[in-house]
């Protein structure tokens, strides 16, 4: 495609809005008050979380439902190491050796299956860790969690514990795009699409899975730093089948396979879960009527929805396909969820089944 | 040919980037514009936070938590100590980071100057953990043992019983009963090893053997594995700490239907032939009993009143979480009064803590120093009332029970919190 005075026109000046928006989100801690900076700081993990979803099945085609495992397990972690003192680059140490190691048994789990057996053996390993939090009082506290989390000094203030999110944020973005761009990225997006042809043209799909695993493993395990620090408190509830629904939720309700879709769907779910919740009584309900509008008339998500807006009011822009990060993706539809991966399950299962303490 | 169409879709991403920032943005600010203006509240108003799961797979307990501390304030008047209580209601969903965001805009946008707290052990962990170290106080009726023992906090106040402070008793009474052997059978989580705990402890410092412990997971679908084993090790008595919930009933259920109903008697803990319980069993639950401290057919005034007047509102009689919450209402209201209408941080939890009653839901009811209530556990058994309706009446009171039982506070703490590894103190 040559690049035209008009289309270079067209990139500098949402490169430049982009570049304002990313300021300013950045000045937020300046005028923004500690509660709302709380709530961002939820949505920017909250996203991080749905981005290792998202990472999976937009790319590889991989549905996890468990991925909240992964998060909760980096999260025992570092709430171990806090409550015991250990210097906060201690902790994340820890934490990402802990995230390393469930992430390469998440890997070696599911390498050699797709589909709805991926999801179930994602469902069934976030599970297991959901049981492990319960049952070795010892180290995770139990039921009852763990107290006394604290945020390493220098990002204690909600203003700078925010702004760390948002570049964990931004930088896992960033690693997104990079291996959406790469030639992995591409045979991944092969393997998603006919994995008996990547297979006999030689490429070892097993090991691809295995790696693209690891790597949004890696996302999660981010996210649940952030997480034990933001409520400076780690309890089961983390690792419940609920924390992976949701994120499957955002990532559907954002744009499944969009690079911006986790975060807008994080910002609508966290939206409703924490903040609309003080104000309607029935957000679940609400939650729900927003999933079904989006899986019946917008399949590609907000961000997909938006994108066959733009692209209506202006007929010249873009090539006709309706993904930004992954090219091949159907137009205006994203991956539908159910690609090779089966359907939705609704969030209600084990991991809800704790009762009363 | 591909990467052709990327290069040609990279302008984009920003359109959306920037929707994508809007929207986060909004929402940030529709919660800036929310926001009240918090320290110093209006003189001759105090404002409560209230969090209850009244969404989620525990918001029948969140529900009835509310009515209860509504109740409380609309047949005594909002005003104790010359000052209007004003209370924010917060749905936690039964999640701790839930819970925790609430909280924090309670705390930081409402500036309410307490705290009213969350059920489930853990989201009530997270909230008086936070809470606390705002040196705001916190009451609360969740059963977790160590908020008032290992992990004591002096802004931390509980209106409710441990999870093992009523079973001690049983424990005791079986023994009495000439009980040698029993079996007992719990949830597998904190819950169920607090309410093990107390009755094992009990029973066996009393000379009792505990031939059995058996863990269910909570959920449990089917129990009908466990009676053939309960049957095998045919005990003196069968020890029953229940969460209550459809696990109580199917467990009961599973009892009766193996027969066992008529060998072994059974006697259960605060929550498992509860109202919910009694609701959908009928008939068969005559009888049961079990160790409790809020029993809503106790003949006493205070009771009775409660009972009629919230039956009139919500056309079912109410359960230990619709009187626990009440009774936080009536803390806090007692406490007021005593320090004049002020709240101010772990001093108002001391004044609270001062409060003695001569007769309450749970009958005459003081604090001990780590902000428990000591009070009567009763032995209760179910009965239909005059019009039918199954309730637990009382056949025995248990006065000044403490969370310590026996064994005195050092001695008790010296021991780590029950487990499914550790029931015997």
């Amino acid at each position: 495609v040559a690049v035209t005075g008009r289309s270079s026109a067209r990139r500098i000046v949402p490169a430049a809005a982009v570049v304002a928006l990313v300021v300013m989100a950045l000045a937020a801690p300046l005028v923004l008050a500690p509660y709302p900076l709380t709530l961002l700081s939820l949505v920017c993990i909250a996203a991080l979380l749905a981005s290792s979803v998202n990472l999976l099945v937009g790319q590889v085609g991989l549905l996890s439902m468990g991925q909240a495992g992964i998060s909760a397990a980096a999260g025992y972690a570092i709430a171990w190491g806090a409550v015991r003192d250990a210097d906060p680059l201690v902790q994340v140490a820890l934490a990402v050796g802990v995230t390393l190691l469930v992430s390469v048994v998440y890997g070696v789990m599911t390498m050699r299956t797709n589909g709805i057996v991926f999801l179930m053996i994602t469902l069934a390993l976030g599970m297991i860790v959901f049981g492990l939090a319960q049952k070795t009082t010892s180290v995770t506290g139990g039921q009852n969690g763990l107290t006394g989390v604290r945020r390493p000094e220098l990002v204690a203030d909600p203003g700078a514990f925010y702004l760390l999110t948002f570049l964990a944020l931004l930088v896992s973005l960033g690693a997104t795009l990079a291996i959406t761009r790469s030639s992995f990225g591409l045979i991944l997006r092969g393997v998603r699409e006919s994995e008996g042809r990547m297979s006999s043209l030689g490429y070892p799909v097993a090991r691809l899975k295995f790696v693209a695993m690891v790597c949004a493993g890696l996302f999660a395990g981010c996210a649940g730093i952030l997480a034990a620090w933001q409520a400076e408190f780690m309890s089961p509830a983390t690792a419940g089948f609920s924390r992976s629904a949701f994120a499957v939720v955002m990532v559907i309700v954002g744009g499944t396979g969009t690079l911006l879709g986790p975060l807008v769907g994080a910002g609508v779910v966290v939206g409703i879960e924490h903040w609309l919740s003080s104000y309607v009584e029935r957000w679940p309900t609400l939650l729900g009527v927003v999933l079904i509008v989006v899986v019946l008339f917008a399949r590609g998500g907000v961000v997909g929805a938006v994108q066959d807006l733009v692209r209506r009011i202006r007929p010249g822009a873009g090539g006709g396909h309706g993904s930004l990060t992954t090219p091949g993706t159907a137009s205006g539809g994203g991956v539908a969820i159910g690609s090779g991966t089966g359907t939705y399950v609704a969030p209600a299962g084990p991991g809800n089944e704790e009762v009363r303490g | 040919m591909r990467n052709r169409m990327a290069r040609g879709s990279r302008g984009r991403p920003t359109g959306v980037a920037l929707l994508t920032m809007v929207a986060v943005t909004v929402v940030g600010a529709g919660a800036a514009v929310a926001q009240s203006p918090s320290a110093g509240a209006p003189s001759g108003t105090v404002k409560v936070g209230f969090i209850s799961p009244t969404t989620g797979f525990v918001a029948a307990l969140g529900t009835d938590m509310r009515r209860g501390w509504e109740l409380y304030w609309e047949q005594n008047g909002a005003v104790a100590g010359g000052v209007t209580v004003e209370t924010v209601f917060e749905d936690d969903a039964g999640d701790p980071d839930v819970a925790l965001t609430k909280a924090r805009r309670l705390v930081e946008e409402e500036g309410v100057q307490m705290v009213a707290g969350p059920i489930l052990a853990n989201t009530a962990y997270a909230v008086a953990d936070y809470v606390a170290g705002q040196g705001l106080p916190s009451f609360h009726i969740t059963g977790a043992d160590d908020l008032t023992q290992r992990s004591f906090d002096p802004h931390v106040l509980r209106v409710g019983y441990t999870s093992s402070q009523s079973n001690f008793p049983a424990g005791q009474w079986a023994h009495d009963q000439g009980y040698q052997t029993a079996v007992t059978l719990c949830p597998d989580y904190a819950f169920g090893w607090e309410s093990c705990g107390g009755f094992v402890s009990a029973f066996t410092n009393a000379g009792g053997t505990v031939t059995e412990q058996i863990w269910h997971p909570l959920g449990t679908q089917d129990f009908g594995s466990y009676m053939p084993q309960i049957q095998a090790a045919a005990p003196d008595v069968l020890f029953v700490g229940s969460a209550g919930g459809p696990d109580a009933i199917l467990l009961y259920q599973a009892f009766t239907g193996f027969g066992l109903k008529d060998q072994i008697p059974l006697v259960g803990n605060c929550c498992f032939a509860d109202q919910v319980f009694l609701r959908e069993t009928g008939d068969i639950a005559q009888g049961i009993q079990a160790f409790t401290y809020w029993v809503e057919g106790r003949d006493s005034p205070v009771v009775q009143e409660f009972v009629a007047a919230y039956e009139a509102k919500h056309g079912e009689i109410p359960s230990l979480y619709a009187a626990g919450s009440y009774m936080m209402a009536q803390v806090v209201a007692e406490a007021l009064e005593a320090t004049g209408g002020v709240i101010d941080g772990a001093d108002f939890v001391t004044a609270a803590r001062g409060v003695s009653l001569a007769d309450s839901l749970y009958g005459p009811l003081t604090f001990d120093d780590t902000n428990n209530p000591v009070g009567p556990v009763y032995r209760t058994h179910v009965e239909a009332r005059e019009d039918g309706t199954l309730w637990n009446v009382v056949d025995e009171t248990i006065p000044d029970v403490s969370q310590f039982w026996t064994y005195g506070k050092d001695a008790f703490l010296a021991n780590p919190v029950f487990s499914r590894d550790f029931t015997g103190q």
